[in-house]
């Protein structure tokens, strides 16, 4: 019983942190949906065209590239924070322009998370439902980028649950933008490193509020893929 | 647009499916290619287009060999058309949108075909929504609006009802006549053929028989 009772004050708190629009939350929810949102658009952007044309061609090692690309979907994000964090350093080739622990740093490091899932889903699709849309465009007289523009026009539903696919990815994530961020308070501390810190300082209500609202975002993403593939 | 087929042998895992010693299909005309299912008339018709570049041999296009200017000036309609998820109109506007052509001659050319063919009724509903023969019709008008040197038709009147199939017929030897255009057609249907073409060559066992 005292159980539940701490949980109901935990989320009674939660929600009137959210309806007072208490500052400090909003500015994580927002800080946590600009670097998810512009690391998926940015992957987007450049590897849907990358990922259409390496789907459609045909190359020797196509085959080991799959492979290669597949794994990289389900690459660890530590592993990617770790990764930016050593090339971003103070000591590391891109040390010099001073990144580290910035929003900057963390978008880069969710970029690298969902490029490989964006590429490797948009390179499956182009691969499986490409060839006949290319064959098409090709015999109306379409060029290399027209093509590419075609193919994105006709597979636009299934791009677009890719691209949210990957955005659910980035915005759940905590260690990549951990390790880059260093989830300073009012600065690069995001929904996902909140809930880790709060939890283990014990401040259960801002840990529940911003759980509630990534279980929301979760929610809208879910709702934008099924609008689109007409599921229930 | 002239062709000539030198020693063509295409094999599918090591089986020779087409070998075809000489071949030429005369320019301005319009060309019945018949056979039997599997005799290679399909793959001939896709290796013609470009579509498929994996055959030995020699191919010419007005005396050159396949380059970007000739993928232009030709174009082929398959049995089972795909046609883009966008407004029917479109469909038949894309290839003029990729010529650069201008909107205002787009519109009036779009238009026209679409009467001809008599499927203005069909010209905002989505393409992939078609019915088949309907399908047939808006994919051929698609391939008849910017005027090929070249037209390849894999069974483009198949499943279609009579009064559709003389609205096609009659638009594929309107487009010869009028723009002499070279047709290479495959049938199944003898008296279609008949009706349609100049010269008739029968392809049997991957083989011209005559």
């Amino acid at each position: 019983m005292i159980a539940i009772d701490y949980i109901v004050e935990g989320l009674k708190e939660a929600i009137k942190l959210l309806i007072g629009f208490d500052q400090e939350i909003y500015e994580i929810i927002f800080l946590s949906l600009f670097i998810s949102t512009s690391a998926t658009i940015i992957a987007s952007i450049i590897f849907i065209p990358i990922g259409i044309h390496l789907g459609i061609k045909e190359f020797k090692r196509k085959r080991a590239l799959s492979r290669m690309l597949y794994t990289f979907m389900s690459i660890p994000s530590v592993v990617v924070g770790l990764l930016v964090a050593i090339i971003l350093s103070r000591r590391g080739p891109l040390g010099k322009f001073d990144l580290m622990y910035t929003p900057k740093a963390m978008i880069i490091a969710q970029t690298l998370l969902v490029t490989p899932l964006i590429l490797g889903l948009t390179y499956s699709l182009a691969k499986n439902r490409g060839k006949e849309i290319e064959s098409i465009g090709k015999t109306l007289g379409a060029g290399r980028k027209d093509i590419i523009l075609l193919i994105i026009k006709e597979l636009k539903i299934d791009l677009i649950v890719n691209v949210v696919t990957a955005f659910s990815r980035a915005i759940s994530e905590v260690g990549a933008v951990m390790i880059v961020g260093g989830n300073i308070r009012r600065k690069t501390r995001v929904i996902t490193t909140t809930i880790s810190l709060m939890k283990s300082m014990g401040d259960y209500p801002m840990a529940i509020a911003l759980g509630i609202v990534l279980l929301f975002i979760s929610f809208l993403v879910n709702s934008i893929i099924y609008k689109y593939t007409g599921e229930d | 647009m002239y062709i000539k087929i030198e020693g063509l042998k295409k094999y599918y895992s090591d089986k020779l499916i087409l070998d075809i010693e000489r071949l030429e299909i005369e320019e301005g005309r319009i060309t019945g290619l018949i056979g039997p299912n599997g005799s290679g008339k399909t793959t001939l018709m896709r290796i013609i287009s470009g579509l498929d570049l994996d055959f030995t041999g020699n191919i010419e296009y007005n005396h050159s060999p396949l380059n970007e200017d000739i993928y232009k000036k030709m174009t082929l309609v398959t049995q089972k058309p795909y046609l883009f998820r966008r407004r029917v109109y479109e469909n038949i506007e894309f290839p003029l949108k990729v010529r650069r052509i201008d909107k205002g001659i787009r519109r009036k050319k779009v238009e026209e075909i679409m009467e001809r063919f008599q499927i203005e009724d069909l010209k905002n509903k989505k393409g992939h929504l078609l019915s088949g023969g309907e399908s047939q019709k808006v994919s051929l008008a698609r391939a008849l609006v910017f005027e090929p040197e070249l037209l390849l038709l894999d069974e483009p009147t198949s499943n279609i009802d009579p009064e559709s199939m003389k609205i096609m017929e009659s638009q594929i030897i309107r487009f010869n006549e009028e723009t002499k255009g070279t047709v290479l057609i495959v049938t199944h249907n003898i008296e279609q053929a008949k009706r349609l073409c100049d010269r008739i060559i029968h392809l049997d066992w991957g083989k011209v028989i005559s």
